[in-house]
């Protein structure tokens, strides 16, 4: 199916780069090196040298911490979608929020998408998609309230809850009036999930890829990672490229990174392994 | 009667797409002269060589410019892989010369010089030399139309040529 990501198009067989780009003081990876907004903005522009197609804009960590309300998590991304949208129109502009209120002024600004990662907590968000003609991503959380830790959670079949959850979700954004092909699941890795929960959704990834809606996996540098390999944050890049990959031949579209080029590698290497991608020049043995 | 030149070249099969055509130059060359030829095409060509030859038939381009009264013929034939050290079968100090004699041959057409050709030289050289000696029956009496392509890229040497006979 093409998706349809507000005013840009990506055809079936297109995988995505979307760069993690932070105005958070406190994000577990960068720790705030992107806080400053001229710092933020030259991680844009790295980003887009290195091929991402998508920037996710994020102003609030995922992680528990001090609370940020909506006008400040306002003040730290409207303007700056504005600046980005300013310079770069062909860049797909997401950004990370659960907040309808937030989701309404970054789509004014020209946000592109609106990725939720805390699994439709805000009723309205869908609404403000469907208003703007914004892609919404439908993640899966377990029903957790935003920025809090899994903490003995189960599930008679975690992908079993994740289909559910993200399909009712990509129900709800379209009953709200969201175009079909700007509905975007992801089973969100780590949200609402222990390390043995994130395995099992990577080793089954193609059963939300069957489902026909465009995949997005969030992988990168996660806790998963790090327990699985016993690395801490800022060894986990080797572990995060053999998740993706996984991923990327189970058939997900886009990847929420942030390394972008060593990612794009990986997903084309898995991607052609796959036979939906050519080789970028193969001659040897064929001349 | 018609007759044209290609090499077995198995980068020309779709099969073998890359999102960057190593052989953009050859392809374009190998249709071209493809296309010159008429409906009734018979292939003059191994096993191997009669997969890329079908292949190119499929794939040319139809004018009614190329209408041809009788039968026309496709050859599937090249010369060494040993012109570099990077080639498949690696650098030999005798393919430049064999290359450049059997290219002359063909140029000219000489069918003498092509039933010359030293098979046993030829599969040292890994050269697809296989169709020569029907081509050489076919050259009788015949003059070179066109040489769209000679050259060695990835050490192999290829040649596209039209003959009208």
């Amino acid at each position: 199916m093409t998706l349809r990501l507000r005013r840009h198009a990506f055809s079936d067989d297109q995988t995505l780069m979307m760069a993690i780009v932070n105005r958070t003081p406190d994000s577990f990876f960068d720790r705030g090196a992107t806080w400053a907004e001229d710092a933020a903005f030259d991680r844009v522009r790295l980003v887009a040298e290195q091929g991402a197609e998508i920037v996710d804009i994020g102003g609030i960590k995922a992680a528990p911490g001090v609370e940020i309300g909506a006008e400040e998590e306002k003040s730290r991304v409207v303007d700056f979608v504005a600046r980005v949208r300013a310079e770069y129109p062909d860049l797909v502009i997401s950004v990370d929020t659960w907040r309808a209120e937030v989701g309404a002024a970054v789509c004014e600004a020209g946000a592109d998408v609106l990725n939720d990662a805390w699994g439709g907590a805000d009723p309205e968000l869908v609404d403000v998609a469907a208003q703007y003609g914004a892609a919404i991503v439908c993640t899966h959380t377990g029903g957790v309230t935003p920025r809090t830790r899994p903490y003995r959670i189960e599930y008679d079949d975690v992908m079993r809850a994740v289909l559910d959850d993200t399909l009712g979700y990509a129900q709800r954004a379209m009953d709200a009036g969201v175009a079909r092909e700007s509905i975007v699941i992801d089973p969100a890795h780590d949200f609402g999930k222990n390390t043995f929960h994130s395995l099992e959704i990577t080793r089954r990834l193609g059963e939300m890829v069957e489902t026909g809606w465009p995949v997005l996996v969030s992988l990168s540098n996660k806790d998963f990672v790090g327990e699985t390999l016993d690395r801490p944050v800022g060894e986990r890049l080797l572990g995060t490229l053999a998740a993706t990959s996984i991923c990327a031949f189970a058939g997900a579209r886009i990847y929420r990174v942030h390394q972008v080029e060593e990612t794009r590698q990986t997903v084309d290497m898995a991607w052609t392994i796959a036979s939906r991608r050519r080789p970028a020049y193969a001659i040897r043995g064929i001349q | 009667m018609k007759i044209v030149l290609i090499p077995g070249c198995l980068a020309l099969l779709p099969e073998h797409a890359s999102l960057r055509d190593p052989v953009a130059d050859l392809r374009v060359a190998v249709l071209e002269a493809a296309s010159w030829l008429g409906d009734d095409v018979e292939i003059i060509a191994t096993e191997q060589g009669r997969r890329v030859a079908r292949s190119v038939l499929a794939d040319r381009q139809r004018s009614t410019a190329s209408a041809s009264a009788g039968r026309d013929v496709l050859v599937v034939a090249n010369g060494s892989a040993c012109r570099t050290e990077k080639a498949p079968g690696f650098l030999d100090g005798r393919a430049e010369a064999f290359d450049t004699a059997l290219g002359a041959a063909l140029r000219e057409p000489s069918p003498a010089a092509l039933l010359e050709v030293d098979d046993a030289l030829a599969t040292e050289l890994w050269a697809d030399v296989a169709a020569l000696p029907e081509l050489a029956e076919l050259l009788g009496g015949a003059r070179t139309a066109a040489v769209d392509y000679d050259d060695t890229p990835y050490g192999v040497q290829y040649w596209v040529i039209r003959w009208q006979a």
